[in-house]
């Protein structure tokens, strides 16, 4: 089979396996919601609820969708969201792409930040304990890392807020930026960095932890011994010869771990009140604001499943192992030149 | 006087362990001349191995050398430290290593790992840096280089990546070569075809290596002089004919009665009965005593010295003594019996 082909085919598989994975994420939430106990109506009318009557309550559910058996509801939900209508938010009482849609930026924001600054510490963590393992400074990283990493996040928080926003005024405790500043750049990351702060104090070193390991074993291999007799020093062993067979290892752990990342970033938003799709997530959740939580479920569902597969495309570009089309393509050379 | 290239004068190292000080080599005097192909042998564990990564100090800092002195070229490099060793290591002192599975970075193409040993050690371009790994790929016997140049090493089979492991142990030009079993994980035919290559390449750069092996049929093809070691001990050191023809201590006894007989039919093969010594707390006499059947009294109590049967032939045991009983090797007495 040629190359191009087989690209093509790689394609259109991860595209239905998207497609599928998708659907069954929405029925699955879809039914949970509803099951649920609550009721939707009461965050739609709110107290008001309460004085209406039977008819008045049924004639709002039929006019909401609500009525009827679930898959019914289903069927008639993705009838509308697969022409891009997800529906109207019952707390909001606006079409739910409005309510996501300016908050979606703020948590890209957030999330991307500390998604990249915590790869890029762990990595030079990694990279710094690996050279000098078991000297004093890397079993002093080792115990502070792990102890920063049992800290609960959200009483990490509270207490970041209490020291820098309320006894010392240096930075502001809660929200995206300042209001009427929003195109502020400066503003934005004075709000940041008490949430970036937790997110990457919670994070960083379980992954640099990992890193830290793969690169330590890495470094018993025999290559590393060739390389030594070769005259390398160790900065450029460790350096140009192990993090070279780590690197697929690191992507592929990122991978795994936007989901993880972006819980914290959801746990960070409602610390700090910081208006994202985190935050708004559990605020849907608790008023069973059902139309608004598919939105954000699928959303967060497809950013999850996407990441992974663009890092399994990255890796067989990192390391051509994993890559079966280059070595077919190679025996073909071969069989042809020695013929 | 020529001047030998390389010198250990009773070297002896040693691991630091939780239960005590391993002696891994002890007391160790040979010298290797230019152009001369030594090889070592011995079982398992008997510190061949130790020995030549004590010489380009590859060992883990857990060892030590407890004493001796070992001179390169007239320089003694015992006291070296890293920065100084890394000029040696690939320059002067160079090494294969036994699995070429594993000794090759699986991410780094061939010819890159072959030029990054020249760029360390001679301050040349990198175009002229390509040649030099083309012409060393070409010496070794890599068939179309310059394909071969780009590819990483699981495009290659076990004996073209003994080939360039060994291509890049010599790109700078080393004065002695370490061989740890450089045949040992490949089959018969490519152990042959490397055996030849490198006493091809001994002919035409006039290299000193130092064999390391337990294959005795493999050593009697290449090597000039041997040496028996023996719980961390040089037992009998001599030409490959004295080694071969006439052995003097009770253990190459062993080991060449342990070689079968292809011209005769034999029953079972014989061995040496028991097991090499554990080196954490070695006995005081000689380790082979208690393996030994024709251990004297003496053996269980001192360590034998040396004892100089011809200029070039000296093996340690007490049954060379004047006092000791005349014993006929059992040797002959089987070869007698096989002709």
């Amino acid at each position: 089979m040629n190359p191009k082909a087989m690209i093509i085919k790689k394609i259109t598989k991860r595209t239905l396996g998207l497609i599928l994975t998708m659907f069954i994420l929405s029925v699955g939430v879809f039914y949970l919601a509803r099951l649920a106990p609550g009721d939707p109506l009461q965050s739609f009318y709110g107290d008001a609820v309460e004085s209406m009557t039977t008819q008045e309550l049924d004639a709002a559910r039929i006019r909401l969708g609500l009525d009827g058996p679930i898959y019914a509801q289903y069927t008639k939900w993705i009838g509308n969201a697969s022409q891009g209508d997800f529906g109207l938010s019952l707390k909001y009482k606006t079409p739910t792409l409005d309510v996501v849609s300016p908050l979606i930026g703020n948590t890209l924001i957030l999330g991307g930040t500390a998604y990249i600054l915590v790869f890029v510490l762990a990595t030079l963590l990694a990279l710094f304990c690996a050279m000098n393992e078991d000297s004093l400074f890397d079993r002093i990283i080792c115990k502070v890392g792990t102890a920063a990493y049992y800290i609960p996040p959200f009483w990490l928080g509270v207490v970041l807020v209490l020291i820098f926003s309320i006894n010392l005024h240096w930075l502001p405790s809660s929200g995206a930026y300042d209001i009427g500043k929003s195109g502020d750049i400066l503003n934005r990351i004075r709000h940041m960095i008490l949430p970036l702060i937790v997110m990457i104090l919670s994070h960083l070193w379980y992954y640099a932890y990992m890193i830290r390991n793969k690169l330590l074993d890495e470094v018993r291999k025999d290559y590393v011994l060739l390389a030594k007799s070769k005259g390398c020093t160790k900065t450029e062993i460790v350096f140009k010869h192990c993090f070279r067979n780590v690197a697929p290892t690191i992507v592929s752990i990122m991978a795994i771990s936007i989901p993880h990342v972006l819980s914290g970033t959801y746990i960070a938003e409602s610390v700090f009140n910081y208006p994202g799709i985190g935050a708004l997530s559990v605020q849907s959740a608790k008023y069973h604001d059902y139309n608004l939580l598919m939105l954000v479920v699928l959303i967060t569902g497809l950013l999850v499943i996407s990441s992974s597969i663009i890092a399994q495309s990255i890796n067989e570009v990192i390391d051509p192992r994993m890559k079966l089309t280059e070595v077919s393509a190679w025996r073909e050379k071969t069989a042809s030149s020695s013929s | 006087m020529i001047q030998p290239v390389l010198q250990l004068k009773n070297l002896s190292v040693s691991f630091d362990t939780p239960n005590g000080e391993i002696e891994a080599v002890r007391d160790v005097s040979l010298s290797l001349n230019k152009g001369e192909i030594l090889a070592v042998v011995g079982e398992s564990g008997c510190g061949k191995t130790v020995m030549s990564q004590s010489v380009l100090k590859l060992l883990p800092k857990t060892s030590r050398i407890k004493q001796g002195r070992i001179i390169v070229d007239g320089n003694d490099i015992t006291d070296y430290k890293e920065k100084q060793m890394r000029k040696l290591r690939g320059s002067v002192l160079s090494m294969v290593f036994q699995d070429p599975m594993t000794t090759l970075n699986p991410t780094i193409p061939i010819g890159k790992q072959i030029t990054e040993s020249i760029i360390k050690h001679n301050k040349i371009s990198k175009e002229l840096a390509r040649k030099r790994a083309l012409e060393m790929l070409d010496l070794v016997g890599i068939d179309n280089p310059l394909h071969m140049f780009s590819l990483q090493p699981h495009f290659f089979s076990g004996g073209m990546r003994q080939r360039c492991v060994l291509a890049i142990a010599l790109t700078a030009n080393p004065k002695v070569l370490f061989t740890d079993e450089a045949t040992t994980a490949l089959d018969v035919t490519v152990q042959a075809k490397i055996l030849d290559l490198l006493l091809d390449i001994r002919n035409k750069t006039g290299i000193s290596i130092v064999f390391i092996s337990h294959d005795l049929g493999v050593v009697a093809r290449i090597a000039d002089r041997v040496a028996v070691m023996y719980a961390g001990k040089i037992v009998e050191i001599g030409t490959v004919e004295e080694i071969f023809y006439d052995p003097r201590h009770p253990y190459v006894w062993g080991l060449m009665s342990a070689l079968p007989y292809l011209t005769k039919e034999e029953g079972n093969l014989t061995c040496i009965p028991g097991m090499p010594p554990v080196m954490l707390d070695p006995p005081p006499g000689d380790a082979f005593a208690v393996r030994n059947e024709f251990a004297l009294a003496i053996d269980y109590e001192k360590m034998p010295p040396m004892f100089q049967i011809s200029p070039t032939h000296s093996a340690a045991t007490w049954l060379l003594d004047e006092r000791a009983p005349n014993i006929t090797s059992p040797l002959s007495l089987k070869r007698m019996a096989v002709s």
